[in-house]
């Protein structure tokens, strides 16, 4: 039991990105950028509200988003959001049993079916959108 | 309600939201990007009932979708019945403020209550 207790790392072995590959990192992304993306819904409902207290405070309200840092944080908005699409896309038909292998005898050294090249192709296909996403929305957002 | 269906709720949500917000999106790049946020243009789009309309739905797809994968997330953290009650409530109540917050803006704009 002291044994048992004294291995367990609890939180922080879940936590640790490094253990388990680009599996994990894009578990953890996906958690990340949901996140972030559900503070900047709230922030943007509440910063869109401003319009029904007229025009002054509708150009007050830009003046302070419609600057570098905004635009900066908003390409993040944008390279978070189709990071989360694709990703999410990927683990639905995981979950649907679509690209996770057959299910066949384990053998050592254990290598889950499901963890495949095609899942992991995924996940890079769903950063390098995201990235290009990001310089899309860059160039718009700062050609303006 | 099954977690089952709880996830195909989930599921369904984020991808009506990826079409809602794709035409949100085109919406601004119908014109220059700053123009585009201009108080006369965006009080254009409430008066536009097929837009509001769509805006509200969106707001309750992405309030579901948002609320209910953060109550996942913190259900993956801790467990025990009070605490996920705790949460589950939680979640909805959030929800329902996002949304009740969200329509008012929607509602008084399209009406031109300012």
């Amino acid at each position: 039991m002291a044994e048992r207790l004294s291995n367990r790392e609890g939180i922080k072995g879940m936590a640790n990105p490094t253990r388990y590959g680009i599996e994990r990192v894009a578990y953890w992304l996906q958690r990340l950028t949901g996140l972030g993306l559900l503070a900047y819904l709230i922030g943007h409902i509440y910063e869109t509200s401003t319009i029904v207290n007229g025009k002054i405070a509708w150009d007050k309200m830009l003046e302070f988003t419609q600057t570098p840092q905004g635009h900066i944080f908003l390409t993040l908005v944008i390279g978070m959001c189709v990071f989360h699409t694709v990703n999410g896309v990927r683990v639905m038909l995981g979950h649907g049993g679509i690209g996770v292998g057959k299910p066949g005898q384990p053998e050592y050294p254990y290598k889950a079916a499901s963890l495949n090249y095609k899942q992991r192709l995924c996940i890079w296909v769903s950063i390098a959108l995201a990235a290009l996403a990001m310089m899309y929305g860059a160039s718009v957002l700062f050609g303006d | 309600m099954r977690e089952s269906i709880i996830m195909k709720i989930h599921y369904g949500t984020a991808l009506g939201a990826v079409a809602l917000v794709a035409v949100h999106i085109l919406m601004r790049m119908s014109q220059k990007f700053s123009d585009s946020l201009q108080y006369q243009n965006v009080i254009a789009n409430y008066h536009f009932l097929p837009y509001a309309l769509m805006l509200e739905v969106l707001l309750i797809l992405l309030s579901v979708h948002g609320f209910n994968g953060l109550r996942v997330i913190l259900l993956e953290l801790k467990q025990g019945s009070t605490y996920e009650k705790m949460i589950n409530y939680g979640s909805l109540a959030a929800m329902a403020i996002l949304i009740a917050y969200g329509s008012r803006t929607i509602l008084m704009a399209g009406m031109g209550v300012s």
